[in-house]
């Protein structure tokens, strides 16, 4: 960067800093991070910054504080504001490293579009639904492809005194599209469908401060199986043929859940008679993928590569994770308890999946039982159990079903059952010449 | 999204009628090739019988070349250290046996602009016949899939990836089957791909008296690929192309910012050297401490 551009950020780091630094010295530090090392203006100023003690942080605003609409904002933003009307708020609060700590959340919406925003330092903020304010030095980042503002240390809110803000009124699906489970997906918003409850159960929770139940549980069609949640009560029972419409889909990790809100209407409808066989419900890896995720979902493919924390692993004691290096994330150096599984990839050619398998699954696919593997890792070490089954699925074709959700490294399932595959070779290899001369 | 490549099920005919590639243009992002038929490759799984197999490295650091032929032709397979877990298991399978192998695809292009692909295996396994034969039967699948798309394609007129997408297929055939079509040139040699499913049918139901009605030649296929050495014996050679490359660093280098990458490759391949053996060059390079990378387009020399 040449000197005369820099020229406002030294002024800016000037006034930041006074006389903790003089001009020589900050124009060789930033000519440093910058042409030496190659950060990037924001980051250099803060380093600076944060090396020569500037104090006066709160009030820094560095020179490309942006002032953007919710529908511009694109979730990397490192220094926004933002004008808009609180159009919902909560304040909660959460544990942070086993200490609660008070933050507030919300949705914020101008005309151009709605967002939701945290803010991790409210100190004595209070915000009322329904005023505009002005939130300024945001940050913003996404999770789940949708955009968060967060006001952390710098952030400030003010009252917009004055500011209008029309909000447009929110669009109600005139008809909701009725759907088959197994289309539904991710993002979608209102939806119809018919089908037969499998399981419910009901569950006691504490919404802002109100006890509440829910009414969850599985329902399935023909085509698919998909969690529900009803929010108030419809009187449901397992065994039901329903007609659910009106219900409005959420997604958890990928996997799209079926929520019965206020505008939910349910009727019973003649028995369908048709659930989903799962074990019949294959799905190529490319349907899957478009799909997002979803619960008992079969498929068949190759085991293409084993990841790593194949073979011997120790879980923790206390919450059943994997440790590592003896160690739990969440409780520390504990004794472990050992267990088998595996962590393969299955491709079918359409598409690749990471699947995890347990010990059961494990033990019937590559015949190395878990007192085998003991026995191997004593003698050998446990490096050489891996190296074992690995080379005892590799390239074996698996018929997998359990639940599956995506992140972004692509879809993964943990697997609730699992055996191996043969192919009808001589049937299928007729069944293309068949077609193939019909073709040509 | 960062999801794991498919392995592709292909034959050798259609892999090695492939010249189209999509060079990565940004870091991180994957390089692919697409064939005749529009499938977009950057990993492939294959199966076939090795019929050859060389070291062409040394005792300590080996460079396994070797030949897995399907029903009608080879694959050119290339295993170097960077696949070590294939560079073990390769060193125990026995010639000729049936093996299965996922890796990524790369191609050469030589000085007469005909272009190679091989494949670098990250797993290399032994199988039995019948594993050989469920990948005989998916590829044939797969393949006589594209076929059927590529000729729907062709009828279509000027149909869209939008209007493919429409159609049923899916983004990635969608991008491949445009990709190739306007790509190639000319239309896929549709002979050629039936003759091989066709060979695909034999094999699978020799008692059914398969004809599709080609004559059963083999496709023209070279013996080998000669990837060009300079020189006898690979420790004196890999000396050698050391020697090259650095003299080439010092000769690019002309601001202290070190070797322009894709200068640095235009004149290795015009001393005779492949990219894959520079990057691998380099790469011993910059394990001896001859050699750092200033940033990512740069290679410079200590």
């Amino acid at each position: 960067m040449e000197m005369e551009e820099l020229t406002p950020h030294i002024q800016e780091l000037q006034r930041v800093l006074g006389d903790k630094i003089d001009e020589e010295q900050l124009k060789t530090e930033l000519n440093k991070y910058l042409n030496e090392y190659h950060v990037n203006i924001d980051a250099a100023k803060r380093g600076i910054i944060r090396k020569y003690g500037g104090t006066d942080t709160a009030t820094f605003v560095t020179g490309n504080s942006l002032v953007k609409k919710v529908s511009e904002l694109t979730g990397s933003e490192q220094n926004v504001d933002i004008t808009a009307k609180v159009v919902f708020v909560d304040n909660k609060e959460i544990t942070v490293k086993g200490l609660p700590k008070q933050i507030i959340s919300g949705i914020l919406a101008d005309e151009t579009g709605s967002v939701s925003f945290t803010v991790w330092e409210p100190g004595a903020l209070v915000l009322a639904k329904g005023s505009v304010y002005h939130f300024r030095n945001c940050y913003c980042r996404t999770w789940n492809d949708r955009v968060q503002v967060n006001l952390g240390n710098r952030g400030r809110v003010e009252p917009a005194d004055g500011v209008k803000i029309e909000l447009p009124e929110r669009q109600i699906t005139a008809s909701p599209t009725e759907i088959k489970i197994g289309k539904i997906k991710e993002g979608m918003g209102s939806v119809t469908v018919t089908g037969k409850v499998i399981s419910v159960e009901t569950r006691e929770i504490t919404a802002k401060g109100e006890q509440k139940t829910v009414y969850s549980g599985i329902i399935a069609d023909d085509t698919g199986k998909i969690q529900f949640s009803a929010w108030s009560d419809f009187g449901l029972k397992e065994g039901e043929s329903l007609c659910i419409q009106n219900a409005y889909i959420r997604s958890w990790k990928g996997i799209p859940q079926l929520n019965l809100g206020d505008r939910c209407e349910v009727s019973r409808v003649d028995e369908v008679t048709d659930v989903v066989d799962t074990s019949a419900n294959v799905k190529t890896v490319d349907e899957i993928t478009r799909i997002g995720g979803g619960l008992d979902i079969t498929l068949e493919g190759l085991v293409v590569d084993v990841r790593q924390g194949s073979g011997i692993i120790r879980r923790c004691p206390q919450c059943n994770r994997s440790m590592l290096n003896g160690a739990c994330t969440t409780h520390g150096i504990v004794e472990g308890v050992m267990d088998l599984r595996l962590k393969v990839v299955i491709d079918d050619g359409t598409g690749a999946i990471g699947a995890v398998i347990n010990k059961n699954d494990t033990e019937k696919l590559t015949g190395v039982t878990m007192q085998a593997a003991r026995g191997l890792a004593a003698v050998k070490g446990e490096a050489v159990v891996g190296r074992e089954i690995t080379s005892k699925i590799l390239m074996k074709r698996v018929k997998v079903t359990g639940n599956v959700m995506s992140d972004d490294y692509g879809p993964s399932m943990i697997v609730k059952s699992a055996s191996l595959e043969k192919i009808d070779l001589e049937g299928e290899a007729n069944k293309l010449l068949d077609e193939v001369e019909a073709a040509i | 999204m960062n999801a794991r490549e498919t392995a592709w099920r292909v034959f050798a005919t259609e892999l090695n009628s492939t010249t189209l590639e999509i060079k990565a243009t940004e870091e991180k992002q994957p390089s692919y090739i697409v064939t005749p038929l529009g499938a977009k490759i950057n990993r492939v799984l294959i199966a076939g019988v090795m019929t050859e197999k060389e070291n062409i490295g040394s005792e300590e650091e080996p460079m396994w070349k070797a030949r897995i032929q399907d029903v009608s032709g080879s694959f050119y397979v290339n295993v170097g250290r960077f696949q070590p877990e294939a560079s073990a298991a390769i060193a125990d399978i026995e010639i000729p046996s049936f093996v299965a192998a996922v890796g990524r695809v790369r191609t050469y292009t030589t000085d007469d602009q005909r272009v190679f692909v091989s494949v670098r295996p990250e797993h290399i396994v032994p199988i039995d016949e019948s594993v050989r034969n469920e990948w005989i039967l998916e590829t044939a699948k797969s393949t006589w899939k594209r076929l059927k798309d590529t000729k729907k394609v062709l009828g279509m007129g000027d149909a869209t990836e939008q209007d493919l997408i429409k159609a049923g297929m899916s983004p990635t055939e969608a991008f491949g089957i445009t990709y190739a079509l306007d790509n190639y040139g000319q239309m896929p040699d549709s002979t050629l791909y039936l003759k091989t499913i066709q060979a695909a049918l034999r094999m699978l139901l020799p008692d059914r008296n398969v004809d599709l009605g080609f004559p059963e030649d083999y496709s023209d296929e070279p013996d080998e690929i000669e990837i060009p050495e300079n020189g006898e014996g690979s420790g004196n050679n890999a000396a050698q192309l050391e020697d090259m490359i650095l003299r080439l660093l010092e000769e690019l280098d002309t601001d202290g910012k070190g070797a322009p990458r894709e200068e640095l490759e235009r004149r290795a391949e015009a001393e005779g050297i492949s990219s894959i053996e520079l990057e691998e060059v380099s790469n011993t390079l910059m394990d001896k401490g001859l050699v750092y990378e200033p940033n990512l387009r740069y290679l410079k020399r200590i």
